[in-house]
This record gives structure tokens, sequence and C-alpha cells, in this order.
């Protein structure tokens, strides 16, 4: 994360240093329980009418801005943290359904993190190649928890829509970034170093 | 929030590779091949292989199955909730649709077993 504050003065340096070590921290926590309430707010909507298997991925809106606010590490934690403190939170850890869904989201963030490095490719690209590899990610588990390959049989339908619903997601996820970064940019603009 | 040049031509492959791995992923899988009908005059078992449409005669009425590129569904039924109707289509085995009203279970015959979970 880039928070190279210009200083307004010398003694501003302890508070700028504190503030840029402590903004990841918030950033992260604050967008680790915007993805957990995102999803379980979606868990709590209708299945959808056609693939109730399949569903927007709200919560995946957090680690794209994670992703790109703070990095890989960043998106790691939302990702992967929020499967496990909703999975805690449901009383689905360690069960088949809470593996399934954590190697989505494994799936789903290495794959974001690889393809935020090609150039040309906005969060809406990211978004739609995590959102493919976490719906990959979830049948290759169901196939070997099943120990049969015939659930795979749903994956093409599967990851086309996935990605168009990933490009939604992707560009929820960029107006979001564009504003939390403009206002990070004014901050730096009036030389704020400490928080309001 | 417009999306970039790279980004329509990233997404359209994603799509496209799905979509065109579809039809080998597709004949490779081991969908269940007959369902199992259960009604109160009785138990059948319908292929589906080959399309059909036949009526199952329920305690309270009629429900209309439909048999379609081996998938089963109930088109129409005398219930008052419709559940079995709004089950839509199924393929998987061991997966099912019920008319409780009328006494009528529809499951899909095969050697895998399926979990029914829902991800958080």
């Amino acid at each position: 994360m880039v928070l190279s504050t210009t200083l307004a003065s010398a003694e501003d340096g302890r508070a700028t240093r504190a503030l840029a070590s402590s903004r990841p921290v918030a950033t992260g926590a604050v967008l680790l329980a915007l993805a957990c309430a995102l999803g379980l707010l979606e868990a709590s909507l209708p299945p959808l009418p056609v693939t109730p298997w399949l569903r927007f991925g709200f919560s995946n809106i957090a680690v794209v801005v994670a992703l790109a606010l703070g990095g890989a590490s960043m998106a790691a934690v939302v990702g992967i943290g929020r499967v496990v403190l909703v999975s805690l939170a449901t009383g689905a850890i360690f069960t088949p359904v809470f593996a399934m869904a954590a190697t989505g989201a494994a799936f789903s963030v290495t794959t974001m993190w690889v393809v935020s490095r090609v150039p040309g490719l906005s969060p809406v690209g990211w978004s739609s190649a995590g959102s493919a590899a976490h719906v990959i990610g979830q049948f290759l588990a169901a196939a070997l928890l099943l120990g049969s390959p015939g659930v795979v049989v749903l994956a093409p339908p599967s990851v086309a829509l996935a990605v168009v619903f990933g490009a939604i997601v992707g560009s929820l996820a960029r107006s979001i970034i564009s504003r939390v970064q403009n206002e990070w940019t004014r901050e730096r603009g009036r030389g704020e170093t400490t928080p309001r | 929030m417009p999306m970039t040049r790279g980004d329509h031509i990233f997404v359209g492959a994603l799509v496209a590779a799905a979509l065109l791995v579809w039809p080998l992923v597709a004949s490779a899988g081991s969908a269940g091949d007959t369902a199992l009908v259960t009604g109160p005059e009785g138990v059948s078992s319908v292929s589906l292989r080959a399309d059909s449409a036949f009526v199952v005669q329920g305690r309270i009425g009629e429900v209309d199955v439909l048999v379609e590129n081996g998938t089963v569904s109930v088109e129409e039924a005398s219930c008052p909730d419709q559940v079995c109707v709004h089950t839509g289509a199924v393929s998987a085995p061991g997966a099912a649709v019920a008319c409780v009203p009328n006494g009528v279970i529809i499951t899909i015959e095969g050697d895998g077993i399926e979990y029914d979970a829902r991800i958080r």
C-alpha cells in the first residue's frame, strides 16, 4: 500500500507514520466486515430461479476493493477471512460446505491477484476471472468430496454465468475504489496527517 | 462505470471458453439416466435418454411430468402450492421433484451421491 504522504512539517512525521501503518489495518478490517455482511445478506436472499446453486457473490466487492487498495495480502485476509468468519457464525466450519467455500475463495483470490498484474484490465476483469475461478474451485472441491465427476457437468454454464456476475460485482467494486482513492488523494492534498 | 477495452476482450474470452468447454464436459459427465416415479398407483421407471411427457395420477389430481434433454420437471400439478413446479428441472443422481399433496415423488437414479448444500 502506497501511502507516501507529503509531509507538511517534520514534527508531523510521527503522526503520519502512525496513520500510514494503521490505515491498512483499519481498511482491511472494514472490508472484512463488509464482506461478511454482504455474504450473510446474500445468503438470506432466495436462490436464483434457474441456477439456485449460483449467487452474485456481492461479498467479492470487498475482496476486489481490498486487492486494489491493499494488494494481495489484504485481499487474502478479506477473501479467506470472510469464509472462516461466516462459517463460524453459521456453524458450517470444517464441514464439506466449508471445504467448498474455502477452496472457491482461495482459487478466487489467487486468480484475481495474478490477473490484477496483467496490464489493461480493470477490477471488472479481475472480478470476472475471480468469479470464474471461484466456481471452478467449488466444482473441483465438490467432485473430490463426492468422489464422482458428475457434478462437473454443471460447471461450464455456471462459469459462463459467473463471469457475467463477476463483471457486475467488479464494476460496483470499481466505483468504490475510485471514490476511496479520490478521498485519499484529497486528504494528501490538504496535508491532513491525522484522522478526522 | 465503463469497462476498459481489455475487460471487454477478457470477459468475452472467458465466457466463450466456458461455453466451448461445455459440450466436452457434458458428454464426459455421468448424469442420471433413469427417473423413478413413485405415486399412489405404484412405481414406474422412465428413461431420461428420450424426451417424453406423461401424466401421473395423484391423490388429489393429475401431475404432468416432462422429460426433456435428460432432465425431469413437473409442468403442471393439481396442488395448491406448486412446490413441484417451482422445483424446475432436475437431472443429477439423487435429485428429486416431489408433489406431496398428490403423493408423487420423482427421483433420479444413478451412482453418484449428491450433497445438497448451500455455501455461505
